[in-house]
């Protein structure tokens, strides 16, 4: 070919042009935001209002129990005022995550079922639990306290609030009781042995009438004086 | 966690004891396997039997104790297995028992 036509031929041969990036490259992969179902949303309000107004909460592992059972069970601790819940670990968890109840967070694998009261009545649910074996309490959150099964048990065995309230107020008084009675123990043995003393001599007065009365009269002032002594002990105690 | 659908079945078993902690966090496939021993078809197999479920707070590892009908006994310490690993264990055992029972009889008829 001719020089020319072959110089031609280079400048004008096809050029392709870059094949255009595809879209999927360019646009980014937007996630489609899944709306919260309403019902998971109901249940989280319903544990966290659960949560708040019960003093008493507690977990307990659910095994198959027999409807009737179950009916009976949910019956006789209504009566208490003690009310069953069951609500799926996948809302539990999170919202106890969060809250103060955090410890209790491994309790809640599984079947569970919770029973939850404004009261405390710890007693009363352990014997209804234990005529239902298929459900076996885990723990529970009494007044703000986490409590394994023996804690429920021994809390359950526990005296009420006001007698051990009176002991302790015994205990504290006893005390200052017993300081009062060391101060006043000298004074009323001495008055014990004065009085004593008097019985005897006036005993003896048949035999000297003169001797005793002249005694009775000495000792009298003295007894008052000790009387005396001893009364202004036992106000300043008091 | 793949696990079973088929029922756990209980008639060689006398009792079955389950000791955990519930505040630790390897008790889930010792809770799963609970379950199971407790349904209702498992409880429908053998009423006799009877299963206890011991929970304690001493930190110790949960273990499952079987003692079946012919004397043998099964503990399994669920700490690091599955409740599916626990369960084919339990109902490989059963499954042979069936089988021996199985030639006692026959044996017994010839």
């Amino acid at each position: 070919m001719h020089f020319e036509r072959q110089k031609l031929m280079a400048l004008t041969e096809y050029v392709a042009p870059n094949p255009a990036v595809p879209e999927t490259c360019i646009t980014p992969y937007i996630k489609a935001v899944k709306e919260e179902n309403g019902y998971a949303k109901l249940l989280r309000w319903q544990v966290a209002e659960t949560f708040q107004d019960s003093k008493m909460i507690a977990v307990c592992q659910h095994n198959f129990t027999p409807s009737e059972e179950m009916l009976l069970m949910r019956h006789r601790l209504r009566k208490h005022n003690i009310h069953v819940k069951f609500f799926p670990n996948e809302i539990v968890r999170p919202y106890l995550s969060v809250s103060k109840y955090k410890n209790l967070l491994p309790l809640f694998v599984g079947c569970n079922l919770m029973l939850v009261s404004p009261e405390i009545k710890v007693k009363e649910m352990l014997q209804i639990l234990k005529k239902v074996p298929q459900i076996n309490l885990l723990g529970a959150c009494i007044d703000n306290t986490i409590l394994s099964n023996q804690g429920v048990v021994s809390y359950s065995k526990l005296p009420a609030l006001e007698i051990t309230q009176g002991q302790v107020v015994g205990t504290l008084s006893l005390t200052a009781s017993q300081t009062c009675a060391l101060l006043q123990h000298s004074s009323v043995h001495l008055t014990a042995l004065l009085d004593q003393y008097i019985k005897q001599q006036s005993g003896g007065a048949g035999e000297t009438d003169g001797e005793a009365g002249e005694g009775q009269a000495e000792l009298g002032p003295a007894k008052s004086s000790v009387g005396l002594d001893a009364s202004s002990l036992t106000t300043s105690c008091t | 966690m793949a696990v079973p659908k088929a029922a756990v079945a209980l008639r060689h078993v006398k009792s079955v004891m389950v000791r955990l902690c519930p505040f630790q966090t390897n008790v889930e496939t010792t809770r799963i396997f609970l379950e199971h021993v407790n349904s209702k078809k498992a409880r429908a197999s053998n009423i006799n039997c009877v299963v206890t479920t011991d929970v304690r707070h001493d930190g110790s590892e949960p273990v499952v104790d079987i003692m079946f009908a012919d004397g043998d006994r099964l503990i399994m310490k669920g700490a690091n297995l599955t409740a599916a690993e626990m369960l084919s264990a339990f109902n490989s055992r059963c499954i042979a028992k069936d089988h021996k029972a199985e030639e006692k009889t026959k044996k017994k008829g010839a």
